[in-house]
């Protein structure tokens, strides 16, 4: 079988720096087959699927070397040719933003169309390419598609989207599909629904694909051959199996070693017996959002429904979920800068639920909250120290020499040095802007911290750096951590207790080694079994892995949220009469009623 | 000189700095000032001095010109390029005075509009909307067509009819500080509304927006000799460019100069003043455009 | 179903503002010193007779109830009747202090309507050549902003943007009227008439016009959706018909909507200068002799015409890009 791509010496420059950003990349593809490429972010795997698409920002420039399609030199063609026959066509590309990479002034449907007729060169009608494109829409597990066919992007989630460049690519039917770092934006289990998509594709359209990511478990899921990019240049190339069970360079050992463990180490944690110093019931909150279609209407988006926690003193608390389950709006809730709708929230036993201005003053020194954004969550124009100093100088009666002092060993507690004391955060890392933030969250000295999302920008080591600071502190300090994220690896590694939400609630709660080995909710058991790890997974995804995703906010309708998804559902679940709450199936295990009895 | 630590402003600045042309008008609009503010002080020859003998004298290489009134006299023998220079003082005093106050005020307005967004803020925008549906030149004649005008109320006037948009592109950029991050974490510490305002957001909005205001100066001054056409600016004698130029209708087939001069040098100190603005503007948007 | 909502919201609001600037204005003509019954009487009238025409004109209740009043009579399709100028096309004489109560006083609505036509080709003519100058400028300079064409662009409009209208007007006037004799520039008798005045307007907006093309383009063309057509297999042109001159022409649609104000200015100017029979001069004329219905007719006319633009604005841009809300 001939090669469909070979890739011959490639290097790659930019004009700009005069630096050479791909280094001496050579490989061989043949048909049909799934090429993974790994590489952390700034490694070149972008560069390298823009290059054979033949898409290349203007500073970048081919060195030396080159790529021959089809047996045919990619150098060697006029930009009419690549114009008409390759780019789109033959060779097709998806990309990590796909919200973006559609006009929102157009539905998704007429710009597919838009393409499909682009490509056809005038052999067939339009009625034709349109219902091309709804059954292509069809094959990529778009719900309702001649509905959505008429939608805009903005209506559209992350992971539709997705599905829908899919489509946008295979219009052409390509030889070659190249998709570019496609599952990054994407919650675990849309990627993992995204991956097994690809497969059948794969197989439907004989396609050959090049998939790079960061991420050596997901791209293990579906690639024959892998190859390892590090700083331009391949570090290793080989079959999958090989490479995860024999590999041979250091950066890949190191790579494989930096996977998130789950199963296959075990983690102890403290126990912790003492009382709960916060205190939440029956949260709930609802926003009201304009309805568009009629005149002086609303609907009702039900953020957070009837949630209720203790956070014991000195634990490590996690609350887990995806995007849209409500864990923003929580965080907000129990940080008091919203108030919620219903319910009651107790800290060291005062009720803070009325929300008295005294009362809330003293509260923000008593629970801090660092965000996740390192970059736009700190005010740009003050000095480190300023921005350090702001709690203090809000609310305490020392003076300017006496916060300074508080500031430097603050500093020195988070790891900062002294002389940046004077320094605006300009060129700053993300982690470096992390610490600050913790430094001015600690100045207040609080008793309990919400980590909202805090470390989800971080690479692993940086995650890892930061959250043996907080082991430290809290050792320190005796701090009790809440932490809010959707990254199941991390709250492995750091919380003791976990609760899931799902669309506003909690639907299953408890400790990390019960959680991850025994767990009893459907949706936990579909959380699990994406997790991208090297580790045996004792959950399987062809049982669990769902279709479909979250309801609609506004469609909340009685009864479990969850019915839509579940693999067993009963017949009150459908109705929606089925009862709803948590209830503790062994000691310190907490599971929604209605899931509970249906496995 | 070291960008990394520069604030935002100066890196703007300095950006700009590495065009020659910049440069060149900055000196070049600085020396124009000069000129204007002291020359007329030092020169024997006064702008008020009216001497009969000479008038209609025509710029200096046309037939019939003199060597002391290089741009020529007007109809009372007054030097024309003195006349130029002092109103180009009173134009660019009211140009910088006007766009400082509605730079201000309407940022001040607006930027605590967005922000609170209460119903406040929805009487303030349907003021502005009001105050933009009628030109400035009603609402100056209305106002300024009934008393002598002098320099504070022509100020004020033009402050009064440029307030309104400062006000609405403050309030849109609060309105999007407002939902970030910053903010939020601002709160989270404790600190209220006005502390919020004052140290974090007025910072970050004001400085871009007082850069595009030198476009505003350029915009005042023409408005001021507009006004100054239709009577309604400094009073005569006190040359301004309007007043020149109105009463040089009546000269125009046979001394069009006096007419004539008055606006090159306005628009040569203009095209210098927008030149700078726009590329400022240039600056700024490339500087916001990378992010801090 | 949802636009009609949305435009019977605008239109609401849209009466509001009208009103609120009538009231205004209203409001700082009788607040402002100068009494217009002084200018209808003259000034040698002695001052109890001006208070007495003054009270029977009703301009001495208070503003409010004058407003109040003001109202009703609109709503009924009055605009009121000029202060100053008669039914008979002659002006009031001013020295004659008690003739004019009698004489029938020219309609406001009729003194607009008049005119209203002239200035719409005035503004018209302006406007279609400073588009026809500032497409080209302005879709080349986005497209390459490092270009050739987009410095050309750059000082076409600084040089336009400093030039004072009334002064290019008469610059025009003594080049091409004096001493070229090309086309006329005083007053009104053929179509002719209109082209000079226009092309000062046309200098006036060009920069604005071209300046928001070109950063809109140039903005327009950094979107991802817009470089990604490439590899999807696009044509260049395609993407630019289709994609960037569709959502550049929003911001440009936002711009004609503020602009308005700006344009109304320039043709008071304009036709101030080149004694064109329009709306404007009408206006500065109306303003100096204080004319106090005549004003406010215009001033409620040219308010419900910037309203009635910015609505239209939106819901244009409203119907290209449905994200556009408010």
């Amino acid at each position: 079988m001939s090669n469909l791509l070979s890739v011959e010496g490639l290097s790659l420059k930019d004009l700009s720096t005069g630096n050479e950003v791909l280094k001496d990349i050579s490989f061989n593809l043949r048909e049909k087959e799934i090429l993974g490429v790994v590489g952390e972010s700034g490694s070149g795997k972008t560069l390298l699927s823009q290059a054979i698409v033949n898409w290349l920002p203007e500073n970048l420039e081919i060195s030396s070397g080159q790529i021959n399609f089809l047996g045919k030199k990619m150098s060697a063609m006029s930009e009419n040719e690549l114009e008409k026959d390759i780019r789109g066509k033959e060779i097709a590309y998806i990309g990590p933003n796909a919200i973006n990479s559609l006009d929102p002034t157009y539905s998704v449907g007429i710009q597919l169309l838009e393409k499909a007729i682009s490509i056809d060169n005038g052999n067939t009608t339009k009625e034709v390419l349109k219902q091309k494109v709804i059954s292509l829409l069809d094959d990529v597990l778009i719900p309702s598609p001649e509905k959505r066919f008429y939608e805009y992007p903005s209506q559209y989630s992350g992971g539709m989207m997705q599905r829908a460049m899919i489509v946008d690519a295979l219009l052409s039917s390509p030889k070659l599909l190249v998709a570019d770092n496609i599952t990054m934006p994407l919650d675990v289990t849309v990627a993992a629904q995204i991956i097994k998509l690809m497969r059948v594709l794969r197989d439907k359209f004989n396609t050959t694909v090049i998939f790079s990511s960061s991420s050596l478990p997901v791209v293990r899921e579906i690639a024959d051959n892998l190859i390892i990019i590090k700083s331009g240049s391949i570090e290793e190339q080989n079959s999958t199996s090989e490479i995860t069970s024999n590999p041979k360079s250091d950066h890949t050992k190191e790579l494989i070693d930096k996977t998130p463990k789950i199963w296959s180490e075990d983690i102890t944690f403290q126990k912790i017996d003492t009382k709960p110093i916060i205190s939440i019931k029956n949260f709930s909150k609802s926003y009201k959002v304009r309805d568009k279609n009629k005149f002086n209407s609303f609907y009702e988006v039900k953020a957070v429904r009837d949630f209720s926690i203790d956070v014991y003193e000195g634990e490590n608390l996690g609350i887990i979920g995806e995007s849209g389950c409500g864990k923003s709006t929580l965080s907000r809730l129990i940080s008091l800068l919203e108030k919620s709708d219903t319910g009651t929230i107790t800290f060291n036993g005062e009720d803070l639920s009325d929300l008295n201005k005294e009362k809330i003053k003293n509260f923000r020194q008593s629970l801090q909250l660092i965000l996740q954004d390192p970059y736009n969550s700190l005010p740009s124009r003050q000095t480190i120290g300023r921005i350090i100093s702001e709690g203090l100088l809000i609310h305490s009666q020392f003076n300017k020499s006496e916060i300074k002092e508080k500031v430097l060993s603050t500093m020195r507690e988070v790891g900062i040095n002294q002389d940046e004391y004077n320094k605006l955060l300009v060129g700053k890392s993300g982690s470096f802007r992390q610490r600050v933030s913790i430094a001015r969250a600690l100045i207040l000295e609080p008793k309990v911290i919400i980590l909202d999302e805090t470390l989800s920008s971080l690479d692993q080591n940086e995650q890892e750096m930061l959250l043996s600071l907080f082991r430290q502190i809290q050792a320190k300090r005796n701090l009790t951590y809440i932490f809010i994220s959707h990254d199941l690896a991390m709250v492995r590694k750091s919380c003791n207790r976990i609760a899931v939400m799902y669309m506003g609630r909690t639907v299953e709660l408890a400790e990390n080694k019960i959680l991850f080995n025994k767990c009893g909710h459907p949706y936990t058991r579909t959380l699990l079994c994406t997790i991208p790890t090297l580790d045996k997974n004792p959950y399987d995804k062809k049982l669990y892995l769902m279709d479909g995703e979250p309801p609609d906010p506004t469609e909340i309708g009685r009864g479990c949220s969850f019915n839509s998804r579940c693999p067993n559902p009963t017949k009150e679940c459908k109705e929606g009469s089925v009862e709803m709450g948590l209830i503790e199936v062994e000691s310190g295990h907490w599971v929604d009623k209605c899931c509970v009895n249906c496995n | 000189m070291k960008l990394e630590d520069s604030s935002l402003s100066k890196k703007i600045f300095y950006d700009s700095w590495q065009n020659n042309f910049f440069k060149f008008s900055v000196i070049f609009f600085l020396f124009i000032c000069l000129f204007a503010f002291i020359y007329p002080e030092i020169s024997a020859i006064k702008a008020e001095k009216m001497n009969i003998k000479s008038k209609f004298l025509p710029p200096i290489f046309f037939e019939g010109f003199s060597w002391t009134h290089i741009l020529g006299t007007d109809q009372l023998g007054r030097d024309m390029l003195m006349r130029c220079l002092v109103g180009l003082r009173f134009s660019l005093i009211i140009g910088f005075a006007s766009v400082f106050i509605m730079l201000l005020f309407g940022c001040l307005v607006g930027i605590i509009s967005g922000f609170k967004s209460s119903w406040v803020d929805v009487i303030i925008m349907r003021i502005t909307d009001a105050q933009l549906s009628i030109p400035m030149v009603i609402l100056a004649i209305s106002i300024l067509g009934v008393s002598r005008p002098n320099l504070a109320s022509i100020i004020l006037v033009l402050a009064l009819s440029g307030w309104p948009l400062y006000a609405r592109v403050s309030r849109s950029m609060a309105l999007i500080e407002r939902d970030k991050e910053y903010v939020r974490g601002a709160r989270i510490l404790g600190a209220n509304d006005f502390r919020i305002i004052f140290f974090l957001v007025i910072p970050i909005i004001l400085p871009p927006i007082a850069f595009v205001s030198v476009l505003d100066i350029a915009r005042m001054m023409i408005f001021e000799a507009i006004l100054g056409f239709l009577g309604l600016g400094v009073q005569p004698p006190t040359p301004t460019f309007g007043n020149i130029i109105a009463d040089a209708r009546k000269y125009l087939i046979n001394a069009w100069w006096i007419a004539t001069m008055p606006g090159i040098f306005l628009v040569i100190t203009l095209v210098t003043l927008n030149f700078i603005g726009s590329t400022l503007e240039k600056s700024k948007n490339k500087i916001f455009g990378e992010g801090i | 179903m949802h636009l009609a909502g949305q435009f019977v919201r605008r239109i609401l609001q849209g009466v509001v503002v009208v009103l609120i600037t009538t009231f205004l204005i209203f409001s700082i003509l009788r607040i402002v010193p100068g009494d217009p019954v002084r200018l209808i009487v003259g000034g040698m009238a002695p001052d109890n007779l001006v208070e007495e025409i003054a009270q029977k004109m009703g301009l001495r209740d208070p503003i409010p109830v004058q407003f109040g009043r003001y109202l009703s009579q609109v709503v009924q399709g009055d605009l009121g009747n000029s202060y100053q100028r008669p039914k008979n096309g002659m002006m009031g004489q001013g020295g004659d202090f008690n003739a004019n109560m009698d004489v029938e006083m020219a309609e406001v609505s009729d003194l607009i309507l008049e005119r209203l036509p002239y200035t719409l080709q005035l503004a018209g003519l302006a406007l279609l050549i400073s588009l026809i100058i500032s497409f080209p400028l302005g879709i080349s300079a986005g497209l390459k902003p490092k270009g050739f064409m987009s410095k050309i662009a750059f000082f076409i409009s600084s040089i336009f943007v400093s030039i004072p209208n009334f002064w290019l007007g008469i610059v025009l006037a003594l080049f091409i009227t004096i001493k070229l004799g090309l086309l006329p520039s005083i007053g009104y008798q053929n179509f002719a008439y209109t082209i000079l005045p226009a092309i000062v307007l046309a200098v006036e907006t060009c920069p604005f016009i071209i300046r928001t093309i070109s950063v809109s383009f140039a903005e327009i063309s950094q979107e991802y959706f817009i470089k990604s057509g490439k590899v999807r297999g696009l044509t260049r042109n395609g993407v630019i018909y289709r994609h960037t001159l569709r959502n550049a022409s929003i911001p440009l649609l936002n711009l004609l909507g503020i602009q308005l104000s700006t344009l109304l200015g320039g043709v008071i100017v304009v036709e101030y200068i080149f004694d064109y029979p329009g709306l404007g001069q009408l206006t500065i004329y109306a303003v100096l002799q204080r004319d106090f219905p005549l004003i406010q007719g215009i001033a409620m006319v040219t308010s419900a015409l910037y309203v009635g633009l910015n609505i239209a604005v939106d819901l244009i841009t409203y119907s290209i890009d449905p994200r556009l809300e408010s």
